[in-house]
């Protein structure tokens, strides 16, 4: 490559990344499309987009909204302090709406708008009971509720209090009223509710920090208050202010390492801006590729990709160490090969993953595919012609280094084999794995804490189990939700501790509703001309009774969905399924479950699933666990198939000293697994892509110290890009969030076990048949 | 010198009379009794019919902790209101929102100014033998259930009655009232 044509290409990239920080600027004028949902980096369940559908909407209430409980010596005056000052918020705009006074939540009377429909709804206990004789037996409790002194009566619309029945029969939210406010009686204490609905995105900042500078005064002024938080808000306030809190320490703490280290061997402050810039190139080039191809980009695929674009710096390092030391004599052409073998290697770990059926992976391999290429053509088109202040000191560091760290024997491929095999039979025989949801939970302790308590005073599910029920229209769904409802009640007869929120319960169907209104009418035949009588009424009360029967209109599920208590059980209704599964017209609807969550109850829900056609029993927690598990075998099986294409490229260049190249990044990867083994450390998807890095960083280290083993500068690059990846990468490990721990803990490891097989197993002499230049 | 002997005597007196019974006092002297029993007769009015459901029976009241309500006739039942809920005898389940009367009712019964100010103007009438408070709801949505409400009595609560804003009327008339001994 001359120099002109050099130049030009060198323009041309520039121009292309021109291109590219415009299209993305235009891709990005909306704000960055990015998704934060965990599920979103999970592959699309084929066979389930009703099931993505019903979790999203369970979820809903979760994210939108937040619930505080707050209990207090002063109840009346804290609760209102805090109510007030939300209410600031609501006139701020971070908040939509915010309820806690008696009346937010009183919708008006279930009477007035239940009342036409309550002829043909009976509870089973009243079926019951008018089935045996007539309802002779009901005539004692109406008269009962008719003379309490907190009964509103009403004669003629209801004599026998039918709608009260089927209203305590309905699932009620525990919070009710005291001293004007929302109240939950719970462990011996009232615990005043404030509910707020957020104006935005739980995610977004300011939002984040008003609420939380709110919470925090409130607290400050109310030291006696118990305050419980429960929404996601808290929880993404919470993962914010901890990332901000790790940046300024770790991140810090590894930046300033970074800088020290390299301006202690270039002395030129330039030098720590030619490092960024090939990071910086790739990074744009990287985010405008992924995010026109893909159209959305998740915010884990930013991070990861982001850190394993840093092998990157491999690159420059190995350039600019090259240069500094051989000055006038560098040329580009010697350093390009194992550049190229350097990038491509890397490559093909990563588009491996883009083959694998996880769209996370996908976007994570393209991101980190795209950013290597981006880095490399700006190392090589642009870096060897900025200028560089070399110092003599660097290279008499490099030599001495170099003398340093000669070790006194080196490995025989025998002996590394040995060991290799000892290593994976540790692994197979020790290593453990754990998909758990909590790797992804970066709340702290204490938040977690005051959502169960949250769920424990509230007795309120958070829609993790469920039955997915569907049926070919909305009656025979009403029948089959009925069924269900039916074996869940005998199951919790039977002792079974769980509790569950159906639809069925409150719309029953066309056919049992005529079959109500029959019952109803039987009622009132001479049982209600003795209650009339009893209660000292006047005969035509009857007749008047009576006569409302006629208009006794049938409650649809559009109708009930419609009322202010149905529409809290909208979020079990998933309406017509036909754009989920074209074969499959119909309707869905869920039953969620909440209660006791151990193998036996699993085991029974599911024979009660299995008990009826079309429905489904869904585990949201162990589901996600399952994903997560099948992201990490599908990111290990293809680890270890680019190892494998790795090798065979490696041996096909180096033939018998392809094992040198070899054993850093395979070696590390080895022992990175068999201290987890040996020590416990389950594998998750996160060390795994740590491991990716640890390849990637040593496979290069493996490359240069076979192609320049008597050269100083290459042995300087591999420590600097090991200690710089070091300060990066592993200092993570002291990271809270687990994700980040376990990404650190392995380069860790990982990178300190590259830095030290290198040296044992450079070759001794200069390889056979490469020309190596004389000067050192 | 009379007429100024009376203007200073009256102006000594207008605070004095403003001051001479409130509700505070009013609640000393209703508090004075912790415990009592008696009889009621409950008649409840109902617009769109004639006649009216009446019923009679024992009550016995602690305050701060419970009233019972013995129903004698039509029907028998006793039914304890508590602050916290309200128990059948016969083990009925009380009607949704049932709790917020029996609250409602127990403050009446206890004259709990202070909680009954947050929902209710108040407003005190007569002396210490003879006095009536008349309430009416302060929120719109309370005001769709209840017109007013108006307490009397002298010793004791003797007469509660409620009207609503479709015309309904609850009347609860307490008679025979002995304070109770052996109550703490």
């Amino acid at each position: 490559m001359n120099v002109r044509s050099q130049q030009a290409l060198g323009w041309a990239w520039l121009g292309i990344l021109a291109l590219c920080a415009v299209w993305l600027g235009w891709m990005l004028r909306h704000g960055l499309p990015a998704d934060t949902d965990l599920t979103a980096l999970l592959p699309a369940d084929r066979q389930a987009p009703l099931v993505e559908r019903a979790d999203r909407q369970l979820g809903r209430g979760f994210e939108n909204r937040f619930l505080l409980l707050l209990r207090a010596d002063d109840r009346v005056a804290a609760t209102r302090a805090l109510g007030k000052a939300l209410e600031q918020l609501v006139e701020d705009d971070r908040l939509a709406s915010v309820d806690w006074r008696e009346l937010d939540l009183a919708d008006a009377d279930p009477h007035d708008w239940m009342g036409q429909w309550r002829y043909r709804l009976l509870t089973p206990e009243w079926q019951r009971a008018i089935d045996r004789d007539g309802g002779e037996a009901l005539v004692e409790p109406a008269l009962r509720a008719l003379f309490s002194p907190t009964a509103r009566p009403d004669p003629v619309a209801d004599p026998f209090g039918l709608l009260d029945a089927w209203l305590a029969y309905q699932p009620h939210s525990p919070i009710g009223a005291a001293d004007g406010l929302l109240t939950v009686k719970a462990e011996g204490h009232d615990w005043s509710v404030l509910i707020g609905e957020l104006a935005g995105s739980p995610y977004d900042l300011p939002l984040q920090r008003a609420l939380h500078a709110t919470l925090e005064r409130f607290q400050q002024a109310h030291p006696d208050a118990e305050l419980v938080r429960s929404g996601l808000v808290f929880h993404a306030a919470a993962g914010a202010r901890q990332a901000r809190h790790e940046m300024s320490t770790i991140g810090a703490a590894s930046l300033l390492g970074v800088v020290v280290i390299i301006g202690f061997v270039f002395r030129s402050p330039r030098v720590l801006l030619q490092l960024m810039v090939p990071l910086l190139a790739g990074s744009l080039f990287a985010l405008a590729l992924t995010l026109g191809l893909f159209g959305r980009l998740h915010l884990l695929t930013l991070a990861f990709g982001a850190s394993l674009i840093g092998i990157a710096i491999d690159y420059v390092l190995h350039l600019q160490c090259d240069r500094v030391i051989h000055g006038r004599g560098f040329r580009l052409r010697r350093l390009l090969p194992s550049l190229t073998l350097g990038l491509i290697s890397s490559v093909i770990a990563y588009a491996a993953q883009a083959l694998t059926p996880m769209p996370g992976l996908r976007q994570m391999a393209a991101f980190a595919a795209f950013g290597l290429v981006g880095a490399w053509l700006t190392v090589v088109l642009w870096l060897p012609r900025l200028r560089l202040h070399a110092s003599p000191f660097t290279a008499r560091l490099a030599e001495r280094w170099w003398r340093l760290c000669q070790p006194r024997w080196r490995l025989h491929p025998v002996v590394a084999l040995i060991a290799a095999g000892v290593l994976i039979a540790i692994c197979a025989a020790r290593l453990t794995s754990d998909d758990s949801l909590e790797l992804l939970n970066p709340s702290p302790a204490e938040l977690m804490h005051d959502e169960q308590r949250a769920q424990q005073l509230l007795h309120r599910d958070t829609g993790n189990r469920y039955f997915l029920v569907q049926a070919d229209d909305t009656q025979a769904l009403l029948a089959r939700l009925g069924r269900i409802d039916a074996a869940l009640d005998r199951a919790i007869a039977g002792g079974l501790e769980i509790d569950y929120q159906s639809l069925a319960r409150s719309v029953p169907t066309a056919a049992e509703q005529d079959a109500n209104l029959e019952r109803v009418r039987r009622l009132y035949g001479s049982p209600l001309e003795t209650l009339i009588q009893r209660a000292g009424l006047p005969a035509e009360v009857a007749d008047a009774a009576r006569a409302r029967l006629d208009r006794a209109p049938r409650l649809t599920l559009a109708d009930w969905l419609k009322t202010p208590l149905g529409g809290l059980q909208q979020r079990l209704w998933l309406g017509d399924t036909g754009a989920f599964q074209p074969n499959h017209d119909g309707v869905a609807a869920t039953i969620v479950l909440e209660g006791t969550r151990d193998a036996r109850t699993t085991a029974r829900l599911r024979a009660i699933a299995d008990g009826e056609p079309r429905v489904e029993f869904v585990d949201r927690v162990s589901r996600i666990g399952q994903l997560l598990g099948e992201l990490r075998r599908h990111t290990a099986l293809w680890v270890v198939l680019a190892m494998v294409v790795m090798s065979l490229v490696l041996i096909w260049r180096y033939r018998s000293q392809a094992w040198r190249v070899i054993v850093p990044p395979f070696g590390a990867t080895l022992i990175v697994l068999a201290l987890f083994a040996l020590t416990g450390v389950p594998l998750n998807i996160f060390n795994q892509l740590g491991l990716l890095l640890v390849l990637g960083i040593g496979l290069d280290a493996g490359i240069f110290n076979v192609e320049y083993a008597r050269q100083s500068s290459a042995w300087l690059a591999i420590t600097l890009s090991t200690l710089t990846s070091l300060l990066a990468f592993g200092m993570l490990a002291f990271s809270a969030t687990p994700a980040l721990h376990y990404l650190g803990l392995t380069c860790l490891i990982g990178l300190a076990s590259v830095w030290g097989l290198v040296p044992w197993v450079r070759p001794a002499g200069p390889l056979a048949g490469r020309k190596e230049s004389a000067h050192v | 010198m009379p007429l100024r002997t009376l203007l200073a005597s009256l102006l000594l007196w207008l605070p004095l009379a403003a001051h001479a019974f409130d509700l505070d006092d009013l609640h000393r002297q209703l508090a004075a009794t912790p415990s009592l029993t008696g009889r009621f007769e409950q008649q409840r009015q109902l617009a769109d019919l004639d006649s009216s459901l009446t019923s009679r029976g024992k009550f016995r009241f602690e305050r701060g902790e419970r009233v019972v309500w013995q129903l004698e006739s039509p029907v028998e039942e006793r039914i304890e209101l508590t602050p916290e809920a309200i128990v059948n005898g016969s083990g009925d389940a009380s009607p949704p929102g049932g709790e917020q009367v029996a609250q409602l009712f127990l403050q009446l019964l206890e004259g709990d100014w202070q909680a009954l100010e947050s929902r209710f103007e108040l407003a005190l009438d007569g002396d210490r033998d003879a006095w009536q408070v008349a309430l009416t709801p302060k929120e719109p949505a309370l005001r769709e259930r209840i017109e007013n409400i108006t307490l009397d009595g002298g010793r004791y609560i003797d007469h509660l009655d409620m009207h609503t804003p479709t015309g309904d009327r609850l009347e609860v008339r307490l008679f025979d009232q002995q304070p109770l001994a052996d109550a703490p």
